[in-house]
């Protein structure tokens, strides 16, 4: 039923060694989703449950010292096949005493590499990334339409720079930025933050690509300007029909922008499907941390009543110490008696409840 | 319509006026002071290439030694040979012209290569420059430059090569210190992610956008600090040989004289030292505070 996905994960594990821990900081801890042709994926969680760092993984981006990765991405559109972490393992070694692992020893001349071979004519002309903090995403001495410019004669056809110059300013119109062709001279600091974020929208959809990546585009955004980015965000998807994997911990613009929505928690992900169904009010059928995290969104009706914000009770979980059995075990509300033995001890997998919904959750299995 | 998008771009643009509109007016004298030096210096480089000058600088006149400045024909008088002290003057900048530029190049491109390797690749090559540097740092410069003369010569070029690669450190973790602040921007990371080729990403955006003015500064620095290693080396004989003038060499010929009240000999390349080497000193301080904007804040 589902189209042929454009990016498919695949058991996902982006492992961060701490020295002085002597121990792996498993951000990402087998993650596997789809996103198809077209459509627009989120992904909504808290703050430390490995949303960014699986979109990092997705680019490359993760180089930071004792970065490992493992699992599989593949991406297929119609003008190339790749996948993103091939032969990325053979860089890594690890040196184990005692069951522990003592030491990661990690080429990273041979890693900066095999990523610059797996990403070439990935980034920005298949996959362009739009980050959070967009005035710090520009080069803060250099216009931003010559930084438009720059990417549109490297991605695209037009290479010849008054052509290109002349597609940065319709797209710099295209999100609506007004007086383009004065904002094309300016630098970065002459411009707000909500002008940057469009400027960068800007660049990275200048590129046309496949897919674009949006990880929290709205954060350190005020309130009337984030809403207005999710605006413009709603309307170019409609316009032109770009895959989006959109990453927010905000639910509000996840149900606004997303076809189907995924919630990670503590480096996996706890529930996955269709926008409406993971997002409606009722818990029926839902992972027991989606049913927190949406009573936990604010309403005035909600203060009202019980005078306080609904919070989720416990912490983040430790993504060092990771629990043998389920990860959401220790903040849940919903153990019962029967399953509370499973709970603790083994870990549930990402089962199929109905028709594209997966949850992670003994409550719904046999 | 048309004054009202006139009006929004200026004051669109204000941040973006040339820096010279921007910048404080006491910066400003000191750069105009400094390109005054500059100019004056290349120009009596060119003099002394050419050969447009009053005299002969080894023109030896024994009628006339220890002439006093606003003597006729010796503007500035003459030394204990007879020979002009002007065109001695002008003809001692060929002695740091070249080797100095030379001594800048060094610095610059070895520093710079060696910072981006530092800052940008990090890792491995992290460890082993912060080693070397930190072994070249810890020789005393002037002993380092004693050693290299008494196993060569004393040629102002080799005394140049070390000079520069003495400077070394300093311009490597100078952009060393600059990269790693900048890659805590994300626009760096941006740039990865947008698939632009790495060489553009150091070259332009890093080291031509955000690198520039610091080299510039070091440049003008590394000048001073290259006439005024010079004449240390040649008041202790050790640099540029007599007949051949240099600043150094001149004030240590006159300064015999100097207890005697003939001052001029050896006063007149002292004073040229001086304000050649504060007129490069204020040129990198005014363009450091222009272009970094240091004043402001």
């Amino acid at each position: 039923m589902m189209a042929e996905p454009l990016l498919a994960i695949e058991d996902l594990r982006t492992y961060f060694y701490s020295r002085s821990k002597r121990a792996f900081i498993r951000s990402v801890d087998g993650v596997s989703l789809a996103v198809a042709k077209g459509e627009t994926l989120g992904i909504v969680g808290e703050s430390g449950s490995g949303k960014s760092i699986t979109a990092m993984s997705v680019m490359g981006l993760v180089s930071a010292g004792p970065g490992v990765i493992s699992g599989r991405i593949g991406f297929r559109s119609d003008r190339v096949e790749r996948q993103l972490l091939e032969g990325l393992d053979t860089c890594v070694a690890l040196r184990r005493e005692g069951g522990r692992v003592m030491a990661v020893e990690k080429d990273d001349d041979r890693w900066a590499g095999q990523v610059e071979k797996n990403m070439t004519g990935i980034r920005g002309r298949e996959i362009s990334m739009i980050f959070q903090n967009p005035k710090q995403s520009l080069n803060p001495f250099e216009t931003v339409g010559r930084q438009i410019t720059e990417a549109i004669m490297l991605h695209t056809s037009h290479k010849i720079e008054q052509e290109a110059k002349e597609k940065a300013i319709e797209w710099l119109d295209r999100v609506k930025i007004d007086s383009p062709r004065l904002r094309f001279d300016n630098h970065p600091f002459g411009l707000s933050g909500g002008m940057c974020q469009r400027a960068m929208i800007a660049m990275a959809l200048s590129c046309e690509p496949h897919l674009l990546i949006a990880d929290e585009p709205t954060t350190g955004l005020d309130a009337t300007i984030q809403s207005k980015i999710v605006d413009l965000l709603a309307e170019l998807k409609s316009e032109l029909g770009i895959t989006t994997m959109l990453i927010s911990h905000d639910i509000g613009i996840i149900g606004r922008l997303s076809d189907t929505v995924a919630v990670m928690y503590g480096g996996t992900v706890v529930e996955s499907g269709p926008a409406k169904d993971v997002l409606s009010c009722s818990p029926e059928g839902k992972h027991p941390y989606t049913a927190a995290l949406l009573a936990s969104i604010p309403s005035s009706d909600a203060v009202r009543e019980k005078g306080h914000l609904q919070a989720i009770e416990g912490d983040v979980l430790d993504t060092i110490n990771i629990p043998a059995g389920c990860r959401f075990y220790g903040r849940c509300s919903r153990v019962t008696d029967k399953i509370r033995e499973k709970c603790d001890k083994q870990e549930p997998d990402l089962r199929e409840i109905a028709s594209g919904r997966r949850v992670r959750c003994w409550l719904y299995f046999e | 319509m048309k004054s009202y998008s006139q009006q929004s771009g200026e004051i669109g643009e204000f941040s973006d006026l040339p820096f010279w509109k921007k910048a404080n007016s006491v910066d400003l004298a000191y750069v105009t002071y400094g390109l005054l030096v500059v100019t004056l210096v290349i120009a009596s480089y060119l003099l002394g290439a050419f050969k447009l000058l009053p005299h002969d600088p080894q023109d030896i006149d024994l009628e006339l030694m220890m002439a006093p400045p606003l003597t006729p024909k010796h503007v500035l008088g003459t030394d204990f040979m007879g020979r002009d002290m002007l065109s001695r003057l002008v003809v001692g900048i060929q002695a740091y012209f070249l080797p100095g530029l030379l001594a800048i190049f060094i610095a610059l491109f070895l520093g710079t290569i060696l910072g981006v390797l530092a800052g940008y690749r990090g890792g491995k090559f992290d460890t082993v420059i912060t080693y070397l540097t930190n072994l070249i740092d810890s020789f005393p410069r002037l002993v380092l430059i004693l050693l290299v003369i008494a196993a060569f010569k004393p040629d102002i070029y080799v005394i140049m090569l070390v000079v520069g690669i003495t400077n070394v450190p300093a311009v490597a973790s100078l952009v060393k210190g600059k990269i790693l602040f900048l890659k805590q921007k994300n626009f760096i990371e941006a740039d990865i992610a947008l698939g632009l080729p790495t060489g553009t990403i150091i070259l332009k955006h890093i080291l031509w956008h955000n690198c520039r003015s610091i080299l510039i500064i070091q440049a003008t620095l590394g000048m001073a600090e290259a006439i005024l290693m010079e004449t240390s080396l040649s008041y202790l004989g050790f640099g540029v040989q007599e007949p051949t003038p240099s600043w150094g060499n001149m004030v240590l010929a006159g300064s015999n004289y100097f207890m005697k009240g003939q001052f001029w000999p050896s006063t007149a390349p002292a004073l040229a030292i001086l304000f050649t080497i504060l007129g490069f000193h204020l040129l990198g301080d005014g363009l450091n505070n222009i272009l970094e904007g240091k004043r402001d804040k």
